[in-house]
């Protein structure tokens, strides 16, 4: 028993507002999308053909496709220097810090900043990163080099290395969640069994972290694939990513370009998604 | 090496890595709150200068061009308005769900779709179907339907996070004494879990005024302020930029702490031991 009977209309109705909402504001333009990149003539109007056109000429263009490379490319960077960052930086919040004060102090210094605004923090890179920026500035102080290294702003390099910033608590933090909930008692097992603290770390921790793992690359991997205002901010529209394609067709008023752009970054993520979800179950995370 | 050595220069090691991003993290957050209080000969970067509240005068008596003032009252009475709906819309939900109603298979993924689909494509779907159907965009009606299908699924999975945990013997116990169901939620449930609306309730505020990706598309010419801050540093990057980013980020600031004391005094309400 409890205050809504299973089954009842009115847990239907009470989810009909939620669910109206999301399909309003998410479904129905999502699959608009898809409908406005196979529109074929020159008027916006839902009468207008529908054609493969759209697609076929995207795809004769080299340079598209290189930048569907290089975004995934990027992506992949950052999954690889979130995730080991991120399961370092877990591993040591849960297993390694014992006094409770300072584990709840460590992790509000990591959460705070996902509270602020990301715009923010991307600009506040800017500082760093230029020619006579704070990173050059150091480099030369500390004699490293005599020149100005010119590598950070307006590159990729610099657009990662902010990205890591902003992202690395993505992936850090649904391992937090499941390192916590290993008991005890599981490592004590196999320690009095003899493994080596390797082994059961191999065998016994890592396992059942393999969830919040996957969880954490996917947060990464969507965020870093929808991702084009740190690229605008910190690359200076030097550079762009499948995301700043759609942006930039957009404001250029071609529609239906921008619409096979969104379309193609749509598959792309939902691939994503769904290799994760056959690994791990995501409802399952928060019961106990 | 013994094992015991082993695990402590681990250890060692692992708190390196920790301590080391939390400076990567918060040094560019520092520097960007030193340098807005640059002379008013300081440049983008150091030297400063001298140290002066300039570039916060300007940011003051600034001209229409680049006022933001318009922009943040903007954004907070659009955080509050999205802060309030998901309260709403998330408890109910979740209290559905509970209901496990035909569907709500189907129900959670559709909210979940909303955190998974990036800002990009529901500002720039949205944005289509409003110039299909001829409505012209603006901040308080578009961007906010787009803001709260944004802050919404998180306030929902907050909320169903509390309700995996809540005791439903507790409910039971008020129904066997003759309660009526909207009685035991009123009295019972919600007070109990009402820690958890003032996360979803922190959610709206704060994923909302931050907003960037869903505002470009849907809000038209009257601008929020992470549309007028990248408007700005299109123009011109100057340390004023770097004041307003303070100023918000000591906003945000102010916004976690009043909603983590409403958290804190609530929980000790609930549980007064």
């Amino acid at each position: 028993m409890s205050t809504i009977r299973h089954r009842s209309a009115a847990a239907f109705w009470l989810a009909v507002p939620a669910g109206t909402w999301m399909l309003a504001a998410v479904v129905v333009p999502t699959l608009l999308i898809v409908w406005v990149s196979f529109w074929g003539g020159r008027a916006f109007s839902a009468s207008s053909p529908l054609t493969f056109d759209n697609y076929a000429r995207f795809f004769a263009n080299a340079a598209y496709l290189r930048l569907i490379g290089q975004t995934f490319l990027q992506a992949a960077t950052l999954m690889l220097i979130c995730g080991t960052l991120g399961y370092c930086i877990a591993y040591f919040l849960v297993c390694k810090v014992r006094d409770a004060r300072w584990r709840t102090a460590l992790f509000l210094a990591f959460i705070i900043p996902f509270w602020t605004s990301t715009l923010i923090r991307a600009i506040a890179w800017v500082p760093f990163l230029g020619t006579n920026g704070v990173i050059n500035q150091a480099l030369m102080a500390t004699g490293l080099t005599e020149r100005p290294i010119e590598v950070f702003l307006y590159s990729m390099t610099g657009v990662t290395m902010a990205q890591v910033s902003l992202y690395t608590m993505l992936a850090a933090g649904p391992v937090v969640y499941m390192l916590a909930s290993i008991p005890p008692a599981l490592r004590e097992a196999a320690m009095t069994l003899k493994a080596a603290p390797v082994t059961v770390f191999r065998r016994i921790v890592f396992p059942l972290t393999l969830p919040g793992v996957v969880i954490g690359q996917v947060l990464v991997f969507l965020n870093v694939m929808a991702d084009f205002a740190t690229v605008a901010t910190i690359g200076g529209n030097k550079f762009a990513l499948l995301g700043n394609l759609v942006l930039n067709f957009y404001e250029g008023s071609q529609l239906r370009f921008a619409a096979v752009a969104a379309v193609l970054l749509m598959g792309c993520m939902l691939a994503g998604v769904v290799l994760a979800l056959r690994v791990v179950d995501i409802r399952r995370l928060g019961a106990r | 090496m013994h094992w015991k050595t082993r695990s402590r220069l681990t250890g060692w090691i692992l708190g390196t890595v920790t301590v080391g991003f939390l400076l990567y993290q918060w040094l560019p957050i520092f520097v960007l709150g030193l340098l807005s209080f640059s002379g008013p000969t300081g440049g983008t970067t150091f030297p400063m200068n001298g140290v002066s509240l300039h570039w916060y005068r300007e940011l003051w008596d600034a001209s229409i061009m680049n006022d933001f003032k318009p922009p943040v009252l903007r954004s907070f009475l659009l955080a509050l308005a999205c802060s309030a709906t998901t309260v709403v819309l998330s408890v109910t939900a979740a209290q559905a769900v509970r209901g496990q109603f035909r569907g709500h298979n189907l129900f959670f993924y559709l909210l979940l779709l909303g955190i998974m689909a990036p800002g990009i494509l529901v500002g720039f779907g949205f944005a289509l179907m409003m110039r299909l159907l001829g409505v012209d965009p603006s901040w308080d009606t578009t961007a906010y339907i787009t803001h709260v299908s944004w802050t919404l699924p998180f306030g929902f999975l907050t909320m169903l996070a509390v309700f995996n945990r809540f005791d439903p013997k507790l409910e039971e116990a008020a129904l066997t004494l003759g309660a009526s169901r909207v009685t035991a939620f009123r009295r019972i449930t919600l007070p109990i879990v009402l820690p958890g609306v003032i996360g979803a309730g922190l959610f709206g505020f704060s994923l909302s005024y931050d907003e960037y990706p869903r505002s470009l598309f849907t809000t038209g010419a009257d601008l929020t302020l992470p549309l007028a801050v990248m408007a700005q540093l299109d123009r011109q990057l100057t340390p004023e930029l770097y004041a307003i980013g303070t100023t918000t980020t000591l906003f945000s600031f102010l916004a976690i702490g009043v909603f983590t004391f409403a958290f804190w005094t609530l929980r000790r309400r609930v549980q007064p031991r």
